[in-house]
């Protein structure tokens, strides 16, 4: 029932840049993944929404209001830990009623609401427990309680799931976005895990040192990325790299002894723009492995040896190193069977290769429209 | 057998064991004398055990406020005993109001010269009383109320507060200690869900410090309890520390009669310290689970 807004906020802890310049929208409803690697400075940022830390400079709104001087118990939100902060020495009624009690509702009325909020998470017969009886999954989901019992506005939730084992994972998180849904309620959800924040979230802010590079759909971030980066956090195994050398003449990749036609939706930018060195980048399910046999005419391909194949059970994971020591990961089918040192050829989708800068790191349109490229 | 990590092996553990017993044994000495003592007709310092002779005589007259077999004289040993106890709780209780205070603001907020007050603390700690005693003997004459009837009552409130003012550097840095142990996010949530901070100090920290609290409430009162030298200078009524000191040479006082004295006043050091092993040690078992 929230739009939340960040204009240009940075945050600074003496010397540390944890936030710089963040600009970010997060519409009403909306189900937000902040993404980043440890010490990104998510949880900072949520912190900063949630007005526990001040920005040093910038400014937050709700909706059209100006909240940044707005002390966090008048902000209305509700918020989850990276370690829950259960009080330990109240019982789970009281934890989750804690809220409610400081905003002097009755007695009649707490019972009430935690015990219907109690009854939607399934811990309504844990309310007389102390925190320490209850189990990691238990504990994580008195939290939520916590935080939505007073019907907050927006919903900011730090790496929830973090502390669970990776079964119980998987069952809360489409728990949580099911009941984040039903609720109808603006959340903001901080991870680290890449599958979390595509599985989840409406959108996806991807977050490296302070700095916001990309934001947008998970189809989007993960078939667009911005830059390397963004495309080498994302997907499991993440995006391949390769270091290639335009040859404008022909608009060819050489890479090493291979050459292969660029991705045709640069043809034009290629012949455009002096660019001699480029990473090519793609997704390991965008490509496929071949036997290499003599004698046969070679479609447009990297060639390389096989160091390493993993079943996964449905599929294999090949492990290729080309000839300039670079390691690319690609699936393959389980049919195709492959054995270590196999000389091996990777035929790409063109159509999904993107090319990067080399210099900037930027996908080579963003690096050709922000004129930085090497 | 297998143990857990913190499981010290069985031998370091008889070996420790030996070094702390060996090391107490002065002690344990001269507290069991002075206790059968009390017990005795006679002293028993010259450590044969020929000299004891069984009687409780001692403990009822101490009890009565008589000084000697023979003499007249009496004292109110009762009205001393609470006197002392009045002294160590208000000490106690200073004390731990101050440093519970305090240790939350050196902990929790960032002012200003916060660094050097933690330093200037321990300084503080390191100073000895006695050194101050001067100085805090001026203010006491400066602050004496002219009105005799008060003067009783001023001087137990002086000494409270100028001998819990000798506590208060080490316990702010101990309850510091205490409240740093506390995750910021616990306080953080308290704060998000609307309680004002003096609110999540007191239903939020101060109940998970509790063994700590426990902690500086037993010093401050045995503080209280065995100064001498600040009870003496300030104090216009006797306790049990000046009342054994003043009796200690005089010549009509049964040393028996002292030493059943000097087991009452000894005897809260005793039990605080076989009752509370276990208080002190209590801490809130686990808020996290993984
Ligand atoms: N109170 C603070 N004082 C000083 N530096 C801080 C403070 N809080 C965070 N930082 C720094 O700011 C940066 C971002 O920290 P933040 O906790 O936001 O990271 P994060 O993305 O949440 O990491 P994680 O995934 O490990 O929780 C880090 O470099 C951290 O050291
Ligand atoms: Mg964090």
């Amino acid at each position: 029932m929230v739009t939340v807004r960040l204009e240009n906020v940075t945050k600074r802890f003496g010397k540390v840049v944890a936030v710089d310049n963040a600009n970010l929208e997060i519409k009403d409803k909306e189900f937000m993944a902040l993404l980043g690697p440890s010490g990104s400075g998510k949880s900072t940022l949520l912190y900063l929404i949630a007005g526990i830390y001040k920005p040093t400079q910038g400014r937050i709104y709700f909706d059209d209001m100006d909240v940044t001087e707005l002390p966090p118990k008048e902000r209305n939100i509700g918020l989850v830990f990276q370690n829950w902060a259960l009080y330990p020495h109240m019982k789970v009624f009281d934890n989750i009623a804690f809220p409610l009690e400081l905003k002097k509702e009755s007695k009649e009325e707490i019972k009430k609401k935690v015990t219907e909020v109690a009854k939607m998470l399934k811990i309504d017969h844990l309310l007389e427990r102390y925190p320490y009886q209850l189990s990691g999954g238990q504990q994580q989901r008195v939290a939520i309680a916590r935080a939505l019992v007073k019907e907050p506005g927006v919903l900011l939730l730090d790496e929830p799931l973090s502390n669970l084992d990776a079964l119980l994972r998987m069952n809360v998180r489409a728990e949580l976005k099911r009941l984040q849904k039903e609720l109808g309620i603006t959340a903001i959800y901080v991870t680290h895990d890449q599958a979390e924040a595509l599985a989840m979230a409406d959108k996806i802010a991807v977050i490296r040192e302070g700095e916001i590079l990309q934001v947008g759909t998970p189809d989007d971030v993960y078939a667009k990325p911005w830059c390397k980066f963004v495309g080498g956090f994302l997907g499991n195994p993440p995006m391949n790299f390769v270091e290639s050398t335009v040859i404008r003449e022909s608009g060819e990749l050489l890479i090493g002894e291979s050459r292969i036609p660029a991705p045709p939706k640069y043809a034009e930018l290629l012949k455009k723009f002096d660019v001699s060195k480029v990473l090519l980048g793609f997704r390991p399910h965008d490509a496929e492995v071949i036997e290499l046999k003599p004698n046969m005419p070679d479609p447009p391909m990297l060639v390389g040896e096989v160091f390493a194949a993993e079943p996964l059970g449905r599929e294999t994971i090949v492990t290729v190193v080309l000839d300039d020591e670079t390691y690319v990961k690609v699936f393959a089918s389980k049919e195709q069977k492959f054995d270590v040192r196999d000389k091996v050829g990777i035929v790409l989708d063109l159509e999904k290769a993107l090319l990067f800068d080399k210099k900037t790191e930027l996908v080579l349109e963003r690096a050709f429209e922000k004129k930085e490229f090497s | 057998m297998l143990t857990d990590v913190e499981v010290r092996s069985k031998k370091t553990e008889v070996a420790i064991t030996i070094a702390i017993l060996m090391a107490s044994i002065p002690l344990f000495l001269a507290f069991s004398l002075l206790v059968l003592s009390s017990f005795s007709k006679e002293m028993m310092t010259n450590l044969s055990l020929e000299s004891f002779r069984f009687t409780i005589e001692n403990w009822i007259n101490v009890l009565q406020g008589k000084l000697a077999f023979t003499g007249g004289i009496r004292q109110n040993i009762l009205k001393y005993t609470f006197n002392t106890a009045l002294v160590a709780l208000g000490v106690a209780g200073v004390v731990t109001l101050i440093s519970a205070l305090s240790g939350y603001a050196l902990s929790r907020m960032n002012f200003r010269g916060r660094k050097f007050l933690l330093m200037f603390l321990l300084m503080l700690h390191a100073f000895p009383g006695v050194a101050l005693i001067v100085g805090v003997y001026l203010l006491y004459r400066l602050s004496l109320p002219s009105s005799p009837s008060l003067v009783t009552t001023f001087s137990f409130m002086y000494v409270i507060v100028a001998r819990a003012a000798l506590e208060v550097p080490m316990a702010t840095w101990l309850m510091k200690g205490f409240f740093d142990s506390i995750p910021w996010e616990i306080e953080w949530s308290a704060i998000v869900d609307g309680a004002s901070r003096i609110r999540v100090w007191r239903k939020i920290l101060l109940p998970l410090i509790k063994p700590g609290i426990a902690a500086i409430l037993l010093f401050g009162f045995l503080a209280g309890w065995q100064d001498l030298i600040y009870v003496r200078t300030f104090l216009v009524e006797p306790t049990l520390a000046t009342y054994i000191e003043a009796n200690l040479e005089a010549e009509y006082s049964h040393m028996p009669l002292i030493a059943a004295a000097g087991t009452l006043y000894l005897l809260p050091t005793i039990i605080f310290f076989l009752t509370s092993q276990k208080l002190l040690l209590e801490t809130h078992s686990g808020g996290i689970k993984g």
